[in-house]
């Protein structure tokens, strides 16, 4: 369910956020393992866990485990549901910083955008999805 | 950062955008390095192979270190693509790693045919294709696998690398086995560094 300002509230969350844009990096049909996205996020097996059982309850993560004792791995991925969800957050994001470049306002407290990463009349566009630049050997 | 935190869409889209940076350079390839990798074999290794044959008449072949320098060459770009694609990969499974074994797969059966080929025909046919088999050869296979690569992945770059590899590869076939070797260390690792170039630009664009 959208918040009031249209964000799903799923997704909006800071470790969350950095979960699910970090899965739309990987390809359609790819997972990565709990280990090493606990590892590129920097957080502790239990918040991590936390979150992603907030993003499965939802629909937008699958995680799978395989395997027993030394060979067990819990892999992560972002369904289709994720992906969409995803997308229309950019969107939704887009356009409250597209109106607030055009108001010359901040359209939500609190914080102040750091004004040498972001620039409100050009917000960032979706996560660049790993089939896009797949490289070759 | 156990609990939902309040964050402003300024700060949304910081995390995001920085999140995407780490993400990209830590799970993807990094195509540009590869390709300046193969770029360089081609280009100084059979611009190697060129400047020892260049002056020989008639054609008697290239010179062994020129010849040494190639296989060197490609024993690094080998070792500094694997490097690169084994730190992008890990925890990664799924559809990718079986396209890039299939990808491996089909270069490595290419080659190995194409070796054996040239083994057959060697003392049967001229230089000139012998010459084409051996050095047009690699770079029409590479042409081939980045054709098939694009195929798996959707990757455009690699799609238009592969037709001009296979056009460069092919039009060797009415070269002299000097010509050969100018057209694919040019034509060829330049078209590598070129799309390095590219990919780079495209990817510092993305950001």
């Amino acid at each position: 369910m959208p918040a009031e300002n249209g964000l799903d509230p799923i997704i909006h969350a800071p470790v969350r956020l950095r979960v699910v844009v970090t899965l739309a990096t990987l390809r359609d049909g790819d997972d990565l393992s709990f280990t090493r996205l606990q590892e590129l996020l920097g957080l502790t097996p239990g918040n991590l866990i936390t979150h992603l059982r907030k993003l499965e309850d939802a629909g937008y993560v699958t995680t799978v485990k395989s395997g027993s004792g030394v060979n067990a791995r819990t892999s992560v991925s972002l369904s289709r549901p994720g992906r969409q969800a995803l997308d229309n957050y950019m969107s939704v994001l887009r356009q409250l910083l597209d109106s607030a470049s055009a108001n010359g306002t901040s359209p939500h407290q609190p914080g102040p955008a750091n004004p040498d990463r972001i620039s409100p009349g050009q917000p960032p566009g979706p996560p660049v999805r790993r089939s896009d630049d797949e490289a070759v050997f | 950062m156990l609990e939902d935190q309040d964050m402003s869409v300024q700060e949304a889209a910081a995390i995001v955008q920085d999140a995407r940076a780490r993400a990209r350079k830590e799970l993807v390839i990094s195509a540009p390095l590869v390709y300046t990798a193969w770029g360089l074999v081609w280009l100084l290794g059979y611009g190697a192979m060129w400047l020892s044959v260049r002056a020989q008449n008639p054609y008697t072949g290239p010179s062994g270190v020129s010849i040494a320098a190639v296989f060197v060459l490609a024993a690094f770009a080998v070792a500094a693509v694997l490097v690169i694609a084994h730190r992008a990969a890990a925890g990664i499974d799924g559809q990718s790693v079986r396209h890039r074994r299939i990808i491996l797969a089909t270069w490595a059966i290419g080659y190995l045919i194409l070796l054996l080929v040239q083994a057959a025909i060697s003392s049967s046919v001229s230089t000139r294709t012998l010459a084409f088999a051996g050095f047009a050869g690699p770079l029409l296979l590479a042409g081939l696998t980045y054709i098939l690569a694009s195929a798996l992945g959707r990757n455009r770059p690699a799609s238009a690398l592969g037709a001009w590899l296979v056009i460069v590869g092919a039009s060797c076939a009415w070269l002299a086995p000097a010509a050969i070797l100018a057209t694919c260390a040019l034509a060829g690792g330049g078209a590598f560094l070129l799309i390095a170039v590219i990919e780079t630009r495209l990817r510092a664009h993305a950001r």
